[in-house]
């Protein structure tokens, strides 16, 4: 499905996007496509060592998560900005205690589009992003914007 | 303690190849797929990424990033470089601005450069007081064209 910005109002409200519970297998997946080695991600011992309880996820690998859920309602070829703030760790579910972890590890992204505009002579869209996981906790606010046809 | 003489520091130019197979696996980490046929279609096929209007595969949004841990000695360099303290360290902002694609067979040079450091808060206040770090980093595609833009901030609490 094509977007038109015709078709757009100010404050639609953009596809809400949702994750699996996110695992230590998903963080160690995405260590090794992104690169991002820092021990904080994979290395239990490492986590608690520096004051954590467990590892955390890559604020990155949230912002991919929310890059998803851009991509899942528009092409990614029409992004022109797409810019994050990383508000609070995120757990990845423990597998022998999943029911009660499961909701730390749930990423929802949610936005709405806030500004319709002409820019660089294209016309352009300004969407505000959240992430929070299924306990209502923050974990990245942010927004993009996109040129429609 | 980040060194605040490291303000201005350019990294040494790295280059790379955009690799459909790196992208697919980046895809499917974020994708949460166990398996990369599973994945969005122009993500693994050139014809479904051609058809989208796209030269090739194409990156996914948050992908830039993988230039930056991929080339050079990766986080370890940057940590090294601005004077971090990697147990202390934090992203707390990033920032794209896409000025033309980035597709498989592209081949990115990223130019990095140390743009602001200063603190954040005071030293008496224990958990508001950081040290901010800001880096820009440029990736410029085989025709010498500036692709993106990108702005990391990391504080170390």
């Amino acid at each position: 499905m094509v977007i038109k910005f015709d078709a757009i109002q100010i404050g639609d409200a953009i596809p809400a996007y949702t994750s699996a519970p996110i695992t230590r297998t998903h963080l160690v997946r995405y260590a090794g496509a992104s690169g991002d080695f820092n021990p904080l991600h994979h290395d239990e011992v490492f986590a608690r060592a520096i004051g954590l309880s467990t590892v955390i996820a890559h604020g990155m690998y949230i912002m991919g998560i929310a890059g998803e859920a851009v991509t899942s309602w528009i092409e990614n070829r029409c992004l022109r900005k797409f810019s994050v703030h990383f508000l609070s760790m995120t757990q990845p579910v423990n597998q022998d205690d999943f029911e009660n972890t499961k909701d730390r590890a749930i990423i929802t992204v949610t936005g709405k589009v806030v500004d319709k505009y002409e820019e660089n002579g294209e016309k352009r869209i300004r969407c505000e992003l959240v992430a929070k996981d299924a306990e209502g906790s923050r974990k990245l606010s942010g927004y993009f914007v996109a040129a429609l046809g | 303690m980040a060194d605040r003489s490291k303000l201005g520091l350019e990294f040494p130019l790295y280059s790379m190849p955009v690799e459909k197979i790196k992208i697919a696996e980046f895809i499917a980490a974020v994708e949460q797929k166990e398996d990369t046929r599973h994945i969005k279609d122009i993500y693994r096929d050139v014809d479904a990424a051609k058809k989208a209007g796209y030269e090739n595969i194409p990156m996914p949004p948050s992908f830039p990033t993988h230039f930056v841990f991929w080339t050079g000695g990766g986080l370890q360099e940057i940590v090294n470089a601005v004077g971090a303290d990697l147990s202390k360290l934090l992203h707390s902002d990033e920032e794209y601005e896409y000025y033309a694609p980035i597709c498989a067979g592209d081949v990115i040079t990223r130019k990095m450069k140390v743009v602001d450091m200063y603190e954040r808060g005071k030293k008496e206040r224990k958990g508001w007081y950081a040290q901010v770090t800001v880096l820009e980093t440029q990736l410029i595609n085989q025709r010498g064209e500036l692709v993106l833009k990108a702005r990391s901030t990391f504080v170390e609490r």
